[in-house]
């Protein structure tokens, strides 16, 4: 009996932490033109994270995210992945060489094996995404301990996170910008802990992930 | 045994996948030399406290294999110079040979500076010499003049790689090698062609200037 309902609670709790989700606050700034209506054919798109700044840079994995979002909601958009545009087109955005203004495309193009590659890829958009996901705050404290008749924690954790990040798009055809986009997410993520600690955590990340990919799918795809 | 090892020294022996170059191929043979210094290049750095360890980072081996990528992928034509025999067997074919060597490499990590990155800084010093001036000794070593370098220039690289769930700080610290091993191939490929010396070499037609008449110099002294 006593089985049954230590493994009902541990089921229970194990729901209760896949459930509970910290709030988190979002908004979202879109000025687009230029609207591809008719979808972007058989081009492709590729995220690119800005990192040049030196007390901060735009993580891999956002840009894998807003990446996979996009694919998953039209899967006729080819979005290029990061890493491996990087290495196709290395020197030429690393940190220290990457453009920063649409004028710096005309430069590049202006290199026959550059130019050539991109044709391949047929790269019709390229998206930077600039900013990251920090945390604010943090405060409490926990104790967790192991005895003879088990293990466990006491105490109470919590910490704010925030994320901002700005898309810009840029139409490679054309040479210009077409757009921006930025999303700014806050939230803060609890930890109770009575025996087994239960994390509520804020999806500050995915939240802004989420709303990006979002407007950058509207803008895309000719489906939505 | 488990938590005593975790004081001992921390080893990193820099590994990663350095991608070819894409960019039109300078007309140029170019002969390169690797010094037993570079190819086997490392830091070690004492532990300045208990709390710290000590750490040995490895670069040689992924500096050979960069700069080899690299260099094959900037110039029509890459030969190593490695001794008299393969000095000789390049003779009349190379239009110059140049050496890198890492002047100076520093690396920082969470525990020294509270910030949660990883960076590694380099400074590289290039020298660039024409074949004639590069001579082999009987014991095959080879050894160059001072002074007769045509083009001698630095130049710096920079990489950083943030904190991340699971990722140790060996982990890291060989991510921000490789990261800077890329800023400097990218920081070398676009400015080659830019150092006032090799301008002036390209322009003569890649003759250097004049030698001055000086002693001759083992290579790995230089």
């Amino acid at each position: 009996m006593i089985r049954v309902i230590q493994g009902k609670l541990i089921a229970g709790l194990v729901l209760a932490m896949s459930i509970l989700q910290g709030c988190v606050n979002a908004t979202v700034d879109e000025m687009t033109f230029l609207e591809p209506t008719e979808g972007i054919g058989d081009a492709s798109v590729v995220i690119i994270g800005r990192r040049h700044a030196p007390d901060y840079e735009t993580e891999f994995d956002f840009i894998e995210c807003i990446g996979d979002h996009i694919r998953r909601g039209d899967n006729s958009i080819s979005v290029l992945h990061e890493l491996d545009f990087i290495n196709m087109m290395y020197p030429w955005f690393e940190p220290r060489t990457a453009p920063l203004r649409t004028d710096d495309i005309e430069k590049l193009l202006s290199q026959e094996r550059v130019a050539n590659r991109f044709e391949e890829l047929k790269l019709e958009y390229m998206i930077w995404i600039d900013g990251s996901t920090i945390e604010t705050n943090s405060s409490g404290s926990m104790t967790c301990g192991v005895g003879p008749g088990g293990a466990g924690c006491f105490g109470f954790g919590t910490w704010g996170n925030a994320a901002d990040y700005e898309a810009t798009i840029w139409d490679f055809t054309d040479e210009i910008e077409v757009g921006r986009i930025s999303a700014n997410t806050s939230g803060q993520s609890y930890m109770p802990a009575v025996v087994v600690p239960i994390p509520i955590i804020a999806p500050v990340q995915g939240t802004a992930c989420d709303s990006l990919g979002d407007q950058l799918l509207k803008y895309l795809s000719a489906k939505m | 045994m488990l938590l005593l090892s975790a004081c001992g020294a921390r080893e990193v022996v820099v590994q990663g996948n350095f991608p070819k170059p894409l960019m039109d191929p300078l007309p140029l043979t170019l002969g390169v030399i690797y010094t037993d210094e570079f190819a086997q290049h490392e830091i070690f750095d004492e532990a300045a406290g208990r709390a710290e360890s000590d750490w040995l980072v490895k670069t040689g081996d992924a500096q050979v294999e960069f700069w080899n990528t690299l260099l094959n992928g900037m110039f029509q034509e890459v030969v190593q110079i490695k001794d008299s025999q393969t000095l000789e067997a390049y003779k009349n074919t190379v239009d110059a040979v140049i050496i890198p060597a890492v002047a100076d490499l520093q690396y920082t990590i969470p525990l020294h500076t509270n910030i949660k990155i990883y960076e590694i800084w380099m400074k590289y010093r290039f020298k660039m010499v024409s074949l004639e001036d590069v001579h082999g000794n009987e014991n095959g070593d080879l050894s160059i003049k001072p002074d007769q370098y045509f083009a001698d220039w630095t130049l710096t690289a920079y990489g950083k790689t943030p904190t991340a769930f699971l990722q140790s700080d060996e982990e890291a610290v060989n991510l921000a090698a490789v990261v800077a091993l890329r800023d400097a191939g990218a920081n070398f490929a676009t400015s080659f062609s830019r150092v006032p010396d090799i301008a002036a070499w390209m322009a003569e037609g890649l003759q250097p200037p004049p030698a001055e008449a000086t002693d001759i110099q083992r290579l790995e002294n230089d």
